[in-house]
């Protein structure tokens, strides 16, 4: 009897992740390579005893990244790079796994490696670290990520593509991971001096997000409905005399 | 409410930045100064596990459930130490360094910082000092009849001597190059100390291997890009109202729920 309660109140949670994962992409518009991400709800059919028809709840689903390319900056720093296409820099994540990534902010490490901005290597095409000789003048990346010095070529970047981006999940430090094997990359191409900004759309989330505010209003409005109805229902009931 | 927090992370990652860039700003006539960035990370993820949700659907969009990302972080806000503009000054004792390398200079202590600004003076003793009075290494003094002051591309200082044809020389400077420039620790005073991330510095010879030149009557301006740094201002005042949106709007959803009877 008190199902529409309960129809609410599964609408409600989910609005919250919605809400939480809104947040989320707001807080990362300025983050380098930062895919948004994009709730997936669905029906949950139930068929409670009492009830004559199915229930139709809602839950969330999962998730899923939006894959657009991010603006590109121009940076004019040597050592930034942006990919063009859908490929990801190979990174030697936390304890050395292997992880993806799009952010192409690389700054130079203590020990000369090529390094993400938080301090993870960048690898070359054999999974080595790529190290920037100590009296390097100029540095140089070409389109296919050929890294280079005034002395000549020192190294290739990592860069990979996959059959199903869906299929990385993000781990923080602007990192992806994923256990789906990389695919060599044939339509990425890198650009030097640019860093692809994050491609999350600021005006869609913000109407995502007075979307998520006015339906948890409207939510709330209808469970209170009920509950008016339920009390007057077992007023009436109750009534002996 | 999560995205409470969320908002909140976004709103201190704004912060930096517009800090970032005001001092960006603020140093943009600095001689040697070296514009920052911060940059930025996204936050560690929650996974919300959901029993069901890797059922026997063939749909592959979305087989890991859901990862509720926590916001964002700031990684670190890091030196862009690309070349600043050249300007002539005609002071026979402002130096520029065009290329890579710093000038060395003895902090009051003993130990050494190192320094892109050339606009060196003379002290009572007639050594090449900085704006604060701090000696320039390797220690060059200057004579009292000395009339003209030539420093060379190679950074040897030459003088010459009333009463005298040929020029003397008195010395020649150097410059210390770091193989991570990025990681020098910056005291203020458009000093920088040697840390364990920027290496230890090497000495060389201006103009020679990966050497800058000096140039004479010039110093090098500061490479802050007003045009940029001004866009991104608006980019992170725009960021940061779009964060405390996000603040105020879960703060409404909560203040929903505490209306439920």
């Amino acid at each position: 009897m008190e199902n529409s309660i309960y129809l609410g109140l599964s609408r409600q949670m989910t609005l919250r992740t919605n809400m939480a994962i809104t947040a989320n992409n707001i807080a990362n518009m300025n983050t380098p390579g930062y895919r948004g991400q994009n709730m997936l709800f669905a029906e949950y059919l139930a068929d409670p005893k009492g009830a004559e028809d199915e229930l139709s709840f809602v839950y969330d689903r999962g998730q899923y990244q939006d894959s657009k390319a991010g603006p590109m900056q121009q940076t004019d720093n040597p050592l930034d790079m942006a990919l063009v296409g859908p490929g990801f820099f190979g990174v030697a994540g936390p304890g050395g796994q292997p992880t993806y990534s799009r952010a192409g902010n690389f700054q130079m490490g203590i020990n000369g490696t090529l390094q993400t901005s938080a301090g993870f290597d960048v690898l070359d095409q054999g999974g080595a670290a790529i190290q920037i000789p100590a009296d390097a003048k100029e540095f140089k990346i070409d389109d296919n990520g050929v890294v280079s010095t005034e002395n000549g070529a020192i190294g290739t970047i990592q860069i990979v593509e996959f059959e199903n981006i869906q299929n990385l999940s993000p781990m923080g430090n602007n990192l992806y991971t994923t256990n789906d094997a990389p695919i060599e990359a044939t339509q990425t191409r890198t650009k030097q001096g640019y860093v692809e900004g994050s491609n999350v759309n600021s005006i869609l989330e913000m109407t995502n997000m007075i979307e998520i505010s006015r339906s948890f209003q409207a939510m709330q409005q209808a469970m209170s409905v009920e509950n008016d109805r339920l009390r007057s229902a077992i007023a009436k009931l109750t009534k002996t005399t | 409410m999560r995205s409470l927090d969320i908002g909140a992370t976004g709103m201190m990652a704004q912060q930096l930045n517009v800090d970032t860039i005001s001092n960006n700003i603020a140093n943009m006539t600095t001689t040697g100064f070296k514009r920052q960035r911060a940059a930025f990370l996204d936050l560690i993820y929650q996974n919300v596990d959901r029993p069901g949700s890797a059922s026997s659907d063939a749909d592959t969009l979305v087989p890991s459930g859901i990862q509720m990302g926590l916001g964002v972080r700031a990684g670190a806000v890091y030196r862009m130490t690309g070349q600043g503009a050249i300007e002539i000054t005609e002071n026979p004792l402002d130096l520029a360094v065009t290329g890579e390398g710093y000038f060395q200079i003895e902090l009051p202590n003993g130990n050494t910082a190192y320094t892109r600004d050339g606009t060196f003076q003379l002290n009572e003793n007639g050594e090449l000092v900085t704006v604060q009075g701090y000696r320039v290494e390797p220690g060059i003094t200057i004579p009292e009849d000395a009339k003209d002051i030539d420093i060379n591309a190679n950074g040897e200082v030459l003088v010459s001597i009333e009463g005298q044809v040929a020029m003397q020389n008195l010395g020649q400077l150097e410059l210390a190059s770091f193989v991570n420039p990025v990681g020098l620790e910056a005291v203020g005073d458009n000093l920088f100390l040697e840390t364990e991330s920027s290496g230890a510095p090497t000495n060389g010879t201006p103009g020679e291997d990966q050497f800058g030149a000096i140039r004479q009557g010039a110093l090098e301006q500061s490479n802050v890009n007003v045009v940029e740094e001004i866009t991104r201002l608006i980019a992170a005042q725009r960021a940061y109202e779009m964060n405390s949106n996000v603040i105020s709007t879960s703060d409404e959803m909560m203040q929903v729920v505490g209306q439920l009877k």
